[in-house]
């Protein structure tokens, strides 16, 4: 039954995701923040000295969280709340499309445009005279899962949105949440321990050692080789999956699809 | 013979719990024949819209029982979901898209369906195919909404008040439409408060009342046991006390209810004309769907108004 539900389930899937990518390339404003905000940090790359993988590091995973926040985090958000107070979703839901069908082609044009991100952002890297990451297959996992999980915190968040304009105040404890893990440098140590386990941190650490090879303390002149790159990720990737899972298990459990009356 | 389209048994649904809870649907049965039309008439409040949720397979019963096409709409959603077509009270589109748009991402979600033109010419909409939604009137938005809840060509079509807020001429486009789903072997449950669309469309009736039907049967036969009305203005002269028939008064005018109309009214008009007494303002008529349908709706309450049965163009 499954195997055979498959065909016309994907083929929904696609088509809803296309016009959904076709309304977001037409959405001017939510387009360029999907784009431009993870694209701006890389214009970095070409301020500071060439070849200083600290500080490259930072600015890449400053790109990739912003890429995270934009097009998957608050446009799948905002879109959800739209559409759902516009009685858009409760119209779909009386046809064969089924709820995770509906959710994943929402989120689809926003995994879409990060995998866009990461493919710019090695190539500019590359120009600024960075090494191919050392680890694709890993960094493609820590793109994939954290876009998961920032997906379903996008569906929590809208459970308790009230409005499209609301989502710019609604967005903050989620957004926080993936992006102070960027102060850390800044902060003393014991709080950076603590702040490793959000899951903007974890994303930046995975980053340094998939496509550097290095730890996520700075200035270590400790290198991993490839397989060695498995082995030192698997906290991060925990802590990473832990989020993930914790909000799939939010996401579920909260969803809202009709405004409330 | 034949299975039913739709069967429902013992129907209940509750909204909320403990000491909130209120019962919008208190044990509904219905039996629906493939090929008919049958609609669910009732005031605001009486529980269409709950009842045909689930039917739709939208929500849960709390007890009781739904059958479409033989199957349960929620564990058979897959298969039920292809063969039935649903349209909201209320619902919406992307502001967006213009109307072949909206289609054509309905169309993503159909198996096997309509071409996308075909569904333009059935609700006459190709001239305003490359408009956005958010132009339209709401009058044109029902039909794209219509043509979304057709384009599967579903052997079942549920629609909650298909024709509120459409102007007349609209309205009747969406009979000749309903009726043409019939004409091609469809079965179609619908809700109205409107009594004209479902005495001119429906064979069969159920008339529901405080999550209850309270009276079903055919138009015909649901009129039928209702007596006729004649009345006029009071005259100065006492009536003649009539030998079958109820006599009442409505400020001033009288209405006497009778079951043989022709005869009652021969008899009234006879002693009018040899006492010289004129009625004025004469109105003698068989019972409608309007008459049984205020009797039911106040049977219980008759303090209350006039319930609001012709509201609808508000919303």
């Amino acid at each position: 039954m499954t195997t055979l539900d498959l065909a016309p389930a994907s083929r929904r899937v696609t088509r809803l995701a296309r016009t959904n990518t076709t309304l977001l390339m037409r959405n001017r404003l939510t387009l360029s923040y999907a784009l431009v905000m993870p694209l701006l940090p890389l214009g970095l790359l070409f301020l500071g000295d060439r070849g200083n993988v600290d500080a490259a590091s930072g600015v890449i995973a400053a790109g990739f969280l912003m890429a995270l926040m934009f097009p998957i985090y608050y446009n799948l958000l905002s879109m959800f709340v739209s559409r759902r107070d516009e009685l858009v979703l409760k119209r779909l839901r009386t046809g064969e499309v089924r709820d995770v069908e509906l959710v994943l082609s929402m989120a689809l044009p926003g995994v879409a445009i990060m995998l866009v991100v990461t493919v710019l952002t090695v190539a500019v890297a590359m120009a600024n005279g960075l090494p191919f990451p050392l680890n694709p297959l890993l960094l493609l996992i820590v793109v994939l899962m954290a876009s998961a999980a920032f997906a379903a915190l996008a569906l929590w968040t809208a459970s308790w949105t009230r409005t499209a304009e609301a989502a710019q105040m609604t967005s903050m404890p989620v957004v926080l949440l993936g992006t102070v893990g960027l102060l850390r440098p800044a902060l003393p140590e014991s709080a950076q321990d603590w702040l490793s386990l959000l899951p903007g941190a974890a994303v930046s650490d995975l980053l340094r050692v998939a496509w550097f090879g290095r730890p996520a303390e700075l200035g270590t002149t400790t290198r991993f080789d490839f397989w060695e790159t498995w082995s030192h990720s698997a906290a991060a990737l925990g802590v990473l999956a832990a989020w993930t899972l914790v909000a799939v298990w939010l996401a579920r459990r909260s969803m809202r699809w009709e405004p409330r009356s | 013979m034949t299975q039913h389209a739709i069967t429902v048994s013992g129907l209940r649904r509750t909204f909320g719990s403990g000491r909130n809870a209120v019962e919008a649907v208190r044990g509904i049965d219905l039996s629906i024949a493939p090929g008919t039309i049958h609609a669910l008439l009732g005031v605001n409040g009486a529980g269409k819209t709950s009842t045909l949720e689930l039917i739709e397979g939208l929500a849960r019963p709390s007890e009781g029982e739904v059958r479409v096409l033989g199957m349960d709409p929620i564990n058979d959603r897959a298969v039920v979901r292809r063969r039935t077509g649903v349209l909201l009270q209320r619902s919406g589109f992307v502001a967006d898209l213009t109307v072949r748009e909206t289609l054509q991402m309905w169309a993503a979600t159909v198996t096997d369906a309509r071409p996308v033109e075909e569904c333009l010419a059935m609700l006459d909409l190709e001239d305003r195919a490359g408009t956005k939604m958010r132009a339209l009137s709401g009058g044109e938005q029902r039909r794209v909404d219509l043509a979304c809840t057709l384009m599967g060509r579903p052997d079942v079509v549920m629609l909650d008040e298909p024709t509120t807020g459409l102007d007349p001429e609209s309205r009747r486009e969406v009979w000749r439409l309903i009726r043409g789903l019939r004409d091609e072997g469809a079965t179609v449950l619908l809700t109205t408060h409107y009594l004209e669309e479902a005495e001119s469309l429906a064979h069969q009736l159920s008339i529901m009342r405080a999550g209850q039907i309270v009276r079903s049967g055919s138009p015909a036969q649901i009129v039928a046991d209702h007596p006729s009305e004649i009345s006029f203005t009071t005259p100065d002269a006492a009536l003649p006390a009539m030998a079958h028939g109820l006599v009442r008064h409505d400020g001033n005018r009288t209405l006497l209810h009778v079951d043989d109309l022709q005869r009652e009214l021969s008899e009234l008009l006879r002693w009018a004309d040899s006492s010289d007494v004129r009625l004025d303002r004469l109105i003698a008529r068989t019972a409608s769907l309007e008459h049984v349908f205020l009797a039911i709706a106040d049977e219980r309450e008759p303090a209350q108004p006039t319930p609001r049965i012709l509201e609808g163009s508000d919303r």
